[in-house]
């Protein structure tokens, strides 16, 4: 049988295909074709980690009447999405020059309620007010998507309690923590019929009956009864629900997430071909090996000519040698 | 025998982890003192700030080499193990995250004559930065017909 090179994988000779099947202000639904798992994995896992975008890192509380630790408070200004339009201007503050933060790297954002009335108050990320210098007017703004108009609930006070506090907000990632997380959530889905056999299926008595079909399943052609197992299929097309938290709008969330994967590689990329001639990349021993080149030679293992070691030379001032009561300095 | 404090034996700290000459090699055996130790630190301080992000592991060749991925994971290295092994230039390829609490990835490329393992990384890295041009050239365009279709149908 003749072997065309070309022929193969005809269904990745084509290029990868995006199509969109639902698009609103909180989620884009697509579906990713010719693409290898592993590289709609890697969008998979960068959108939901690596993504840069402000949250709340700092709190400094000036006083806090309610019945809410400190803490515990902080720690839900942490989980308040802000709006990040604008974080690739934004400094991650330990790449900041300054001491600890400044405009160039964070947010100011204060909180000042007090409880007047009656009856209990809610205070909500509506009240975190953005202060003083900012990159854009939207960059670490709470985001705020309800019909009331008043955000995420933080906390409430009781008649005469009072909080007042002021928060910086950072750069970061979700992968050191999760508030830094542009999606709500990222559904991911193959082969909604399990041809390929991924899953195995819990169930009772039929998996059939017990599992619904997932909305894709009229995507793709159902399995024939009897048809055999194709042990070359791989997964071909990949369901994505990129859902935001509000802080970027959906399909941002994938242009970035590309965008990381892009600027990981171009990271690699220079560092392999940076400086030619004067090669700063890796390299092996074995390269260029050259009687000058003294790679490994001069390393702590022979250096010192051998002799000095305390294994060599002066093996008389052991404890094993002349002085023992073993011999005496001499076979005896 | 019991090896005496100051016998010649390397601690694990002190022994290289990769092949790849560092300055501090170089003046290691200097028994020159302590100005030279000095300068090192500096060196090494600098360094820090520019963390190497690919390393080659000892015992590598040009056509087969294995390399060290500081702060990278699944993320990048079962795509760029995918990508680098359709190179048909590629004999073999594979990845590994050695322990799950040490941010490392290797990455063996053994290749066939007439291409060394960091011209096939190096390619593979391209391959998949084209790949994702494509990715996003499609989702734009796929997203602007979306828009276009919703503004028509409203």
């Amino acid at each position: 049988m003749d072997y065309d090179p070309m022929a193969m994988d005809d269904a990745e000779s084509l290029g990868p295909v995006v199509k969109i099947s639902q698009a609103d202000s909180v989620r884009v639904k697509f579906e990713l074709q010719n693409a290898d798992i592993s590289f709609a994995n890697s969008l998979r896992r960068v959108m939901l980690g690596e993504i840069p975008t402000i949250a709340i890192d700092l709190v400094e509380i000036e006083s806090n009447s309610s019945v809410l630790a400190d803490e515990f408070i902080a720690h839900r200004l942490g989980l308040i999405p802000l709006n990040a339009e604008g974080v690739e201007n934004l400094l991650y503050s330990r790449d900041c020059d300054c001491e600890e933060y400044c405009e160039h790297c964070s947010v100011k954002l204060t909180l000042h309620a007090k409880c007047t009335g009656y009856e209990n108050m809610s205070v909500s990320a509506r009240d975190l007010v953005p202060v003083g210098d900012r990159m854009n007017q939207t960059l670490g703004t709470p985001i705020i998507n309800d019909k009331d108009g008043t955000g995420p609930l933080i906390l409430k006070l009781r008649p005469d309690q009072e909080i007042k506090l002021e928060c910086i907000a950072k750069k970061g990632i979700a992968k050191e923590h999760a508030k830094w997380a542009p999606s709500a959530a990222i559904g991911f889905e193959y082969d909604p019929h399990n041809k390929l056999r991924h899953l195995d299926l819990w169930y009772e008595t039929d998996p059939k009956t017990e599992w619904p079909p997932s909305e894709y399943a009229k995507w793709e052609e159902p399995p024939v009864e009897g048809e055999p197992f194709d042990f070359d299929a791989v997964p071909n097309h990949f369901y994505y629900n990129v859902e935001t938290a509000g802080n970027l709008p959906p399909d941002g969330i994938v242009a970035e997430g590309i965008k990381v994967i892009q600027q990981k590689l171009a990271g690699l990329i220079h560092e392999l071909t940076e400086g030619e001639g004067e090669y700063d990349g890796p390299r092996s021993p074995e390269y260029h090996s050259g009687p000058d080149n003294n790679y490994g030679y001069s390393t702590s293992y022979g250096g010192n000519g051998g002799n000095q070691s305390a294994w060599g030379g002066g093996g008389g001032t052991t404890p094993f040698g002349g002085q023992t009561s073993y011999g005496g300095g001499g076979w005896s | 025998m019991a090896a005496r404090p100051d016998s010649g034996d390397v601690d694990m700290d002190d022994a290289p982890t990769s092949h790849q000459p560092e300055v501090k090699d170089d003046t290691m055996v200097d028994d020159e003192g302590d100005e030279v130790d000095e300068e090192n630190e500096d060196d090494d301080e600098e360094e820090e700030e520019d963390v190497q992000r690919v390393k080659l592991l000892p015992g590598s060749t040009e056509t087969a080499a294995s390399f060290e991925f500081a702060n990278e994971g699944h993320t990048l290295g079962n795509a760029l193990r995918y990508v680098i092994m359709r190179n048909p230039d590629v004999e073999f390829c594979a990845y590994a995250i050695p322990h799950p609490s040490e941010a490392k990835m290797n990455v063996r490329i053994q290749t066939f004559e007439g291409t060394t393992a960091i011209q096939a990384l190096e390619k593979g890295l391209r391959d998949i930065q084209e790949l994702c041009d494509v990715v996003t050239d499609k989702f734009v365009g796929a997203a602007a017909d979306f828009a276009q279709k919703k503004a028509a149908s409203s």
